[in-house]
């Protein structure tokens, strides 16, 4: 029983694997983005668990950097991608401009509350 | 009759006026120590010639004596509001009513003014000397005045030997208070000749001390009459001198014993019963002496006066502090030594930075020429605080300073500008900043 659950888990990952090698490479360097922002979310959590919430508005603003762009990276992959039949209409161009422009305004934001 | 009079009350009284301003006058004050005036109220003048020793040691060290009877009807102590004496002896013990314009009241006045009074009773002490000690804090046996007048303290193991009399009412007592300011710094080695009557003190009343006290087997009573009850008054709590050291920093001395002070027990020899140590001169000279000095402010007086303030670096006193900073606080203290103000050195004053409970307390360190100083960080706490310096020790008049100064919390712009703990924050906002402008470039170029 054990050898095939775990010959199953093997095949799972191996599939996952083989079928996200398959996605287009632009969607990849979106995926490698948001991996990093959350890392450092995640860093900075722990951070705050260990040391304390002292400057409370400098921890939220850094998280919220990190997840704000997250955020906003997932909304770019939706809307670029070509397998995804609602937003055939939108050209990557015009997402990709609000794309930028939403991080700059975050990142004003981000500039101000950070203290 | 009546044109002359006009023409002279006009001079007169222009007269009396100025003879009022050359006359010196006025409470012990810092300005103005010296050349007291002293108003002696006596029954008999004849206490002027018995009691000449102890007058002399005080008219040496510059004071004017006044002796007047205590009913004369001229007395005054004061005259259109100003006191004509700083001091006042009571050396009249069966005085039933003062004459002239004097009365207990006045007495009370004149001590709450902030001068000095010496009261001495005897056997024959009448109600209204009792009343007076007892409003200063000291009660005159009691039982005396409703059953037996002629009680004294008789003490049947301390008494001093004598040819002449044999009822042991004469004590010799060396149970002195412990403190160089009020008996001065040499110790007294013979006992003091005492005969007259006991008091006792309340224990609750802080302001009164026991200078002389009795034996713990002596007792209040009759020598005469045999004893019907036990006496009311005995052992240690009968106290012979006792002083007291107002609020106002008046000083009182009280004593039953008008004997004390005459010649013929200062130039006595006495010897203890029991103890083969005869002294050739009683301790009664050197006691009375010493005690004077300090009841009339030639010891133990002390005045505290620059009280300074100011952040360390500056000179100027500031109007507000501000939580965190360093001051230092300085103030002099000066002792009155009889002829002059002499730096007081002693290493136990304190200061309090006091909110409703003291923030900080700090022991002062002195230059040893009367200067005062600590410095201290204020507080992390704003509000409205005080320097306070309470100064209360035995023998030595009461220092009770205070200052007020506000303390103001951090303004906006004077927080520390990168918080160390926040760093981390900081970085993160950045390489994320960082990273999305690498992202962009990366997601463009790319075929």
């Amino acid at each position: 029983m054990a050898k095939s659950s775990s010959s199953d888990a093997q095949a799972l990952i191996r599939s996952l694997r083989s079928a996200y090698a398959a996605t287009p490479t632009k969607l990849k360097i979106i995926d490698l983005y948001v991996v990093y922002a959350i890392t450092t979310a995640v860093i900075q959590i722990v951070y705050m668990g260990i040391v304390g919430s002292f400057p409370f508005n400098s921890f939220l603003s850094g998280i919220l950097s990190c997840v704000g762009t997250a955020v906003l990276a997932v909304c770019l992959r939706i809307q670029v991608n070509k397998e995804n039949k609602e937003f055939k209409d939108l050209s990557p161009e015009r997402a990709f401009a609000d794309f930028v422009l939403c991080n700059l305004v975050l990142h004003l934001v981000i500039m101000n509350f950070l203290g | 009759m009546a044109k002359p009079f006009p023409t002279l009350a006009i001079p007169l009284f222009l007269l009396s006026v100025v003879s009022l301003l050359s006359l010196r006058c006025g409470a012990f004050s810092a300005d103005r120590p010296t050349d007291r005036r002293l108003l002696v109220l006596v029954d008999d003048l004849a206490i002027r010639s018995s009691h000449s020793l102890y007058f002399s040691t005080l008219q040496s060290r510059g004071y004017d004596l006044d002796f007047k009877l205590a009913d004369d009807p001229s007395l005054a102590l004061s005259r259109y509001g100003q006191y004509l004496y700083d001091g006042l002896l009571l050396f009249s013990p069966s005085v039933q009513r003062f004459g002239g314009s004097l009365d207990l009241a006045g007495i009370l006045d004149f001590v709450d003014a902030g001068h000095d009074l010496i009261l001495a009773a005897d056997s024959s002490a009448s109600d209204l000397i009792r009343e007076i000690a007892t409003e200063c804090g000291v009660d005159f046996d009691e039982a005396i005045s409703f059953q037996d007048p002629a009680a004294l303290v008789i003490d049947h193991t301390s008494y001093a030997v004598s040819e002449t009399e044999g009822d042991h009412t004469l004590i010799a007592s060396d149970i002195f208070i412990e403190s160089t300011t009020i008996l001065g710094d040499e110790k007294i080695e013979a006992p003091v000749l005492f005969r007259g009557i006991g008091h006792s003190l309340n224990a609750a009343n802080s302001l009164v001390l026991k200078v002389l006290s009795a034996s713990p087997a002596a007792y209040s009573a009759n020598p005469a009459t045999k004893l019907s009850s036990p006496p009311s008054l005995t052992g240690s709590a009968i106290s012979l001198v006792s002083i007291v050291q107002a609020r106002n920093n008046a000083r009182v001395l009280i004593t039953g014993s008008l004997d004390m002070f005459s010649n013929r027990f200062l130039k006595s020899g006495v010897q203890k019963a029991g103890s083969s140590i005869k002294n050739e001169k009683s301790g009664n000279q050197q006691f009375l002496t010493e005690i004077s000095k300090w009841v009339f402010h030639e010891r133990g007086h002390l005045k505290a006066i620059n009280v300074r303030h100011h952040k360390v670096g500056e000179t100027n006193e500031p109007s507000i502090y501000r939580i965190n900073d360093d001051l230092e606080y300085s103030v002099e203290i000066y002792e009155w030594s009889g002829s002059s103000w002499k730096p007081y050195v002693v290493d136990d004053v304190q200061v309090q930075f006091y909110m409703m409970s003291p923030y900080v307390l700090k022991t002062l360190s002195t230059d040893k020429k009367g200067l005062y100083s600590t410095s201290f960080k204020v507080p992390d706490v704003y509000g409205v605080f005080q320097f306070k310096v309470e100064y209360e020790r035995l023998g030595y008049t009461s220092l009770s300073l205070s200052k007020q100064i506000p303390v103001r919390p951090f303004r906006h712009n004077e927080y520390e500008r990168f918080i160390t703990t926040a760093f981390p924050y900081y970085g993160a906002s950045f390489s994320t900043m960082a990273a999305f402008f690498i992202f962009t470039v990366v997601y463009l170029y790319n075929k």
